[in-house]
């Protein structure tokens, strides 16, 4: 414990951190039939995802424990064990569509975002798509027999269909991460440009969170297109040296997924939950605001924050047994401050405060009759 | 970075409700297009008062203790930036339980934005869009030192929200500044406008 102390690590994230690398180590051994197919070329690759398994679930369980993720983590989890879930299914897919594949919530951000940063996700998730499987065993491909112009996939050690040399398929099959580096590489770019040109991110970006991680994505990618290069049109000169290359900087990447922006990654899918959860609160109905009666909160979010608050230590925030800060709306709390001030003045910027009114009857501008 | 010997001080008495401050901070490029000073009526139907809301800028930020997705960051100098874009989720957690009623979020882009002090600016020694532009000087950015020669009223930083305190790095002018402002929703309740 005291290691666990001087390390600023917390006992139950890494247990189970542990818990979900070993899982991934089960399935790896399942996939592979015992690591029978896994490929000896790609172990470093297997080692450093092993460990990204570690870093990015031990982040990822240490992130649910913060109370405020955990208020939306467990609203999602009784979502999931209720028979209700059948019924949210298909709606879940349609915002997994929205949301994650399709990323429409960055679009309206800023086009230009939205264009370098699909090309990067979508680059990324066909590299890992392709790669993945290869480094955990779960797919090979291998000679046909003995025919030397076929190609045989196997999938979990099953065969899957063959196809020949030369044949589309192959070409598709072999030049997949071509695509997927071509894809990155244009993305970062243009993430690169839009980050020089605007003074917003320029003023607010850190080399280590935001150019960083792109640097690193262009040079996996740059490094796989030469291995291409090399094979192709240098008669597979300087292979082993490039392979070493694009194997170092695989890894950098792996290792850095739990530290930096790519974490955003796995955090994103809870924005389904968070949606679901906004839908419930809508179909619960708001409530009024104590200060204008103007209706603005969901009723499930005013129970949740008022627990929240509590477990943040926050719960002095009432103005009486029944009115909690929580029951004034935005406009309300920005209204106290200047009335605040006021009474802080005694009204005195008021010119009228101490002039009794008596006022006549005004006509009524809108009609002639007197 | 903002250089810690300048302070920004609201002073809503000052105010006169020309929403120049509204019209430049739409100017800042760190939210393009979207102003992020609020400028309210205090009672309309009694009152030509208003009075304008930037972010309070709090030494343990509410709006970051409520986020799930530990989205919301105070830099050194004492900023409070909007939400980071890649984490941001939208859930209006922050919108709901900042004790001034800061934070926007904008459903559809899921993401919450707020005043950040104009950070392209004054990260680069120039006033934030608002404060260059008040005529009135209900919003002013100047060096702490300068602010007590300026105001027969002093910047105060604390307040109360029954009991819970909070710090803020931006500061409202008060005639007593050593007394926390305790802000109390019976204001609201009795008819309270100016």
């Amino acid at each position: 414990m005291r290691l666990l102390d001087q390390l600023d690590l917390e006992p139950r994230p890494l247990i189970r951190a542990a818990l979900s690398t070993a899982a991934l180590g089960a399935l790896v051994a399942l996939g592979s039939r015992g690591g029978r197919w896994l490929d000896p070329a790609l172990l470093g690759y297997l080692l450093a995802t092993l460990f990204a398994c570690f870093g990015v679930s031990y982040r990822y369980w240490s992130w649910l424990e913060r109370p405020a993720t955990d208020m939306y983590f467990q609203d999602t989890l009784r979502r999931f064990l209720s028979p209700r879930v059948l019924l949210t299914l298909p709606k879940l897919m349609l915002l997994a569509l929205d949301q994650i594949f399709l990323q429409r919530f960055i679009e309206k951000r800023s086009v230009k975002r939205w264009g370098a940063h699909a090309l990067i996700a979508w680059g990324c998730l066909l590299g890992f798509s392709v790669t993945i499987p290869l480094v955990f065993g779960w797919v090979r491909f291998t000679s046909a027999g003995l025919d030397p112009n076929r190609y045989e996939a196997w999938l979990f050690g099953f065969p899957a269909g063959s196809f020949p040399l030369g044949s589309p398929v192959a070409f598709i099959t072999f030049h997949i991460l071509d695509l997927a580096a071509f894809m990155v590489i244009a993305g970062c770019t243009l993430a690169f440009i839009r980050r020089l040109h605007d003074e917003g991110d320029a003023a607010t970006q850190r080399f280590d969170l935001d150019l960083l991680p792109l640097l690193v994505l262009i040079a996996v990618s740059v490094t796989g297109l030469l291995l291409t290069v090399s094979e192709k049109w240098l008669g597979g000169r300087n292979f082993t040296t490039i392979a070493f290359m694009h194997e170092l900087t695989v890894i950098v990447m792996l290792l850095s997924l739990p530290f930096g922006k790519l974490f955003h990654i796995v955090q994103r899918p809870a924005q389904l939950g968070v949606t679901l959860y906004k839908a419930d609160g809508e179909a619960e109905g708001r409530l009024p605001c104590k200060g204008c009666g103007a209706l603005f909160i969901r009723a499930n979010q005013r129970r949740d924050l008022e627990v929240l608050f509590k477990r943040l230590d926050l719960d002095g925030a009432r103005h009486s047994p029944s009115v909690h800060h929580l029951d004034l709306c935005p406009k309300c709390k920005r209204r106290l401050m200047a009335l605040a001030q006021n009474q802080r003045l005694g009204g005195s910027f008021d010119p009228f405060h101490d002039v009794p009114i008596y006022a006549e009857p005004v006509a009524d501008p809108t009609t002639f009759r007197s | 970075m903002v250089g810690d010997d300048f302070g920004f001080y609201i002073d809503p008495q000052r105010c006169i409700g020309c929403r120049a401050c509204v019209g430049a901070c739409a100017e800042c490029g760190t939210h393009k297009g979207r102003p992020m000073i609020h400028l309210d009526e205090i009672d309309r139907l009694v009152s030509t008062q208003t009075t304008p809301t930037v972010c309070m800028h709090c030494e343990d930020p509410i709006c970051a203790q409520v986020c799930p997705s530990d989205a919301i960051k105070r830099s050194e100098d004492g900023v409070v930036h909007s939400s980071q874009k890649p984490r941001c989720i939208g859930c209006q957690n922050c919108e709901l339980s900042c004790p001034f009623g800061v934070p926007i979020v904008f459903s559809g882009l899921e993401q919450m934005m707020k005043c950040d002090l104009c950070y392209d600016r004054t990260s680069e020694g120039h006033k934030p869009m608002c404060a260059t532009v008040c005529p009135s000087q209900a919003l002013l950015f100047v060096p702490k030192h300068q602010i007590s020669a300026m105001r027969q009223n002093q910047p105060l930083n604390e307040f109360t929200i029954g009991t819970l305190k909070v710090r803020t790095r931006t500061a409202l002018m008060v005639p007593d500044p050593g007394l926390p402002l305790h802000l109390d929703a019976a204001l609201l309740m009795v008819g309270g406008g100016f």
